[in-house]
């Protein structure tokens, strides 16, 4: 083995099928729209230099600022539920004690395979301010919380998170009790002879040996969060008025709605670099150092 | 032996080929007459949606059949989406022969050189369109065709139930005043005062338009045109007075997420009174409401002021309709079945769905009968003083996205009159620039 890795031939054609597609389908397209960026275009016609204008323009923009704030707020509420939730389901499905513990991990995985549109569709018709279950649940219970929950300006933006969150939470429930399932038992066994109790245990075992799990559905949730685009699309169309646009959103809006490719391009550069410091940032603040009990 | 094998094989060659001349001989087909009746596919991308689109498409495919029976359509319905994706195929150099195309798109097609000018195919068409409808076909810039119009000047129509009005002993509001306090009324008796489907975002355009057309006739086209500024009393009342409305109840909850179909059932299952759409809703909501559906003028700020700007509509035409590509390898055949789409599309309109609103002249009694509410709406033209547009009408994309949105969140009842002016304001004065 050791010598196959001095081979630096052997390497280097094993690895280039993926970096050239890698190159093609990632590195080239986000160079073009880097390059792009620089320049007044409307898609079609010849394209004019215009330097940072494009992003000169866009930190002066009140949607930019919408949009960063609702990927804010889209990547914080994934990190919270997803990561939240399905940590405690994959703790409460790994315990043996726990009955049902096939169904419940088929289940919680079920919305993920659903379409996207299909799950949005049942959302926005529980969502529904005059007909829809939730305020019914409400209303049922005696309570007069009856809310526009996708047509008000501050809490749409929550309502669409809370969708993305319920669908994809059985992605990291998978993630996370494969990394449960991955820890050897022993170290549990002597947890216990050490007089341990079950949370301890999570506590000072299981959770820090997920540490590299953690990370891998961290950078998912967040840069999840910060491109969203396909949950708004189809449950808001963006709105009401911008309310709910992303910067993902916002590109579309530049590039289709108002033919301006070039300030499209703009802020999809800014997407890009937005999801790289968070991914930095994510990989310095979570240890990566590999933790081992011995 | 290879000699003689040789042999054998030329003159069985010779003999077929010589065969095939006696077929066609036979058959009297000269060489251009069998070019003439050889098929010709044509890729056609057309919206075919609902009963307003399906039904004159399929008319016009059946005489096309009739016309020219070489001519074979493959469709491809257009997708609702802002034009992205008629966009991305003339970007990636795949544009279908034959296109649908409104006029913002089309001005962009227009530089980029990825629409068909169509002046030299276009006697026929001409001499059926309407008079005084030449600012459909010509574009104002050079004075070309771009595009066959099929569909006329349209209007948006403020429908109301009349059964539910009557139910609560409530009269045609004339102002706003008197609307706020049919609005009230019919809230206290769970009725929803005013379906609109707002998700999609040309209902609040027009619902504001019909707002600023009662002090000032252009509407939203002026704003369009960067002739007028947000600032101005019009469009400053209109959206103060649409976020009073919104306020008051006018509009059902969630009115922003409501789609076509959602609104629509609303008022058509008697849960809403009234309902802001087109002309074009005018057959199917007499076929599903009967005489208890009319509609109203729009109300206005006082009495004086809806008397005088009951002429004013919102609503309009514009350029717009079957384009070509190009690209197209047959010009001449994918122009010529383009204006005779046209031409049936405007045709089965009038005659099929009731509507006289069409860019041609068709020379068909329609097989149903007008609805009394098209009726009405018909014998008002003449009366009709001033009409602006639709969203799809608006040249200017940056102040159509902007007015979309914007008009969209007064919807909401939280985004302010000033704020609205403020940020409409902004966008003008970069556009102006």
């Amino acid at each position: 083995m050791k010598s196959f890795y001095r081979n630096k031939v052997a390497i280097a054609i094993f690895a280039l099928p993926a970096l050239l597609l890698y190159t093609l389908f990632v590195f080239y397209p986000i160079c073009q729209t880097v390059y792009r960026s620089f320049f007044n275009w409307d898609g079609f016609s010849a394209a004019q230099f215009i330097y940072l204008d494009n992003y000169t323009r866009l930190f002066q923009d009140k949607l930019f600022y919408t949009s960063i704030k609702n990927g804010l707020i889209f990547a914080f509420f994934l990190v919270v539920y997803q990561i939240g939730i399905g940590t405690v389901l994959a703790l409460a499905v790994a315990d043996a004690s726990i009955k049902g513990r096939k169904l419940l991990r088929v289940s919680y995985f079920i919305p993920v395979v659903l379409s996207v549109t299909v799950v949005c569709q049942l959302w926005m018709s529980i969502y529904n301010g005059e007909f829809g279950l939730l305020n019914k649940v409400f209303e049922s219970l005696g309570m007069t919380y009856r809310q526009d929950w996708l047509s008000t300006e501050t809490k749409s933006i929550w309502a669409i998170a809370f969708v993305n969150a319920w669908q994809y939470t059985g992605y990291h429930f998978a993630l996370l009790f494969a990394a449960i399932r991955a820890i050897p038992e022993h170290y549990y066994e002597a947890a216990r002879i050490d007089g341990a109790t079950k949370v301890q245990a999570h506590f000072h075992i299981t959770l820090p040996l997920m540490a590299e799990s953690f990370r891998f559905c961290l950078i998912l949730a967040v840069t999840g969060g910060l491109n969203a685009f396909a949950n708004m699309f189809i449950m808001s169309n963006g709105g009401p008025g911008t309310a709910t646009y992303t910067l993902t959103f916002m590109t579309y809006r530049s590039a289709f709605r108002v033919n301006e490719f070039g300030y499209g391009c703009a802020s999809a550069t800014i997407l890009v670099l937005e999801c790289l410091i968070a991914t930095v940032l994510i990989n310095k603040l979570v240890s990566t150092d590999k933790l081992e009990y011995k | 032996m290879i000699k003689k094998w040789i042999a054998l094989f030329t003159a069985a060659a010779m003999l077929v080929s010589m065969t095939g001349c006696a077929k066609q001989t036979a058959a009297g087909t000269t060489p251009t007459d069998a070019a003439a009746t050889e098929p010709i596919k044509l890729k056609i991308y057309v919206d075919y949606a609902d009963d307003d689109t399906k039904i004159p498409y399929d008319y016009a495919v059946a005489a096309l059949k009739k016309e020219m029976p070489n001519v074979q359509l493959e469709l491809e319905p257009m997708a609702r989406d802002d034009g992205q994706k008629l966009k991305t195929y003339a970007q990636t150099g795949n544009l279908p022969d034959i296109f649908q195309i409104g006029v913002d798109t089309m001005n962009i097609f227009r530089k980029s050189n990825n629409i068909l000018q169509l002046d030299e195919y276009a006697a026929d068409f001409k001499s059926k369109l309407q008079p005084g409808s030449e600012n459909l076909l010509y574009h104002p810039e050079d004075n070309h065709i771009y595009s066959f119009p099929f569909a006329g000047k349209e209007y948006v129509v403020l429908y109301y139930n009349k059964e539910i009005f009557a139910k609560y002993n409530l009269q045609v509001p004339t102002t706003f005043e008197e609307l706020k306090a049919v609005s009230k009324t019919l809230n206290e008796n769970n009725v929803i005062p005013m379906s609109i489907f707002a998700k999609e975002k040309w209902p609040c355009v027009s619902l504001f338009d019909v707002f600023a057309t009662r002090l000032e006739p252009q509407g939203i086209m002026k704003l369009d045109q960067l002739k007028g500024k947000a600032s101005e009393e019009a469009y400053k009342k209109a959206a103060g007075q649409i976020v009073d409305l919104v306020n008051s109840g006018l509009f059902p909850k969630g009115a922003t997420n409501l789609n076509y179909d959602q609104a629509a059932a609303l008022f058509y299952e008697g849960k809403a009174a009234m309902f802001l759409n087109g002309q074009w809703e005018i057959q199917g909501s007499t076929e599903k409401l009967g005489d208890k559906v009319d509609w109203m003028y729009y109300p206005s700020y006082d009495a004086a002021g809806y008397e005088a700007a009951k002429g004013n509509w919102s609503g309009g035409g514009s350029l717009g309709g079957l384009g070509v590509s190009p690209n197209t390898a047959n010009k001449e055949v994918a122009a010529k079945v383009a204006s005779f789409m046209a031409i049936k599309y405007a045709e089965a309109k009038y005659t099929m769905r009731a509507n006289p609103f069409v860019a041609t002249v068709v020379d068909k009694q329609p097989e149903v009968a007008f609805p009394a509410m098209m009726d009405r709406l018909a014998k008002d033209i003449p009366n009709i003083k001033s009409t602006t547009g639709f969203a799809w009408h608006m040249t200017n994309p940056k102040i159509k996205a902007a007015l979309e949105d914007n008009t969209q969140r007064l919807l909401t009842g939280t985004y302010t009159a000033d704020e609205f002016v403020a940020d409409m304001d902004k966008v003008i004065e970069e556009s102006s620039k």
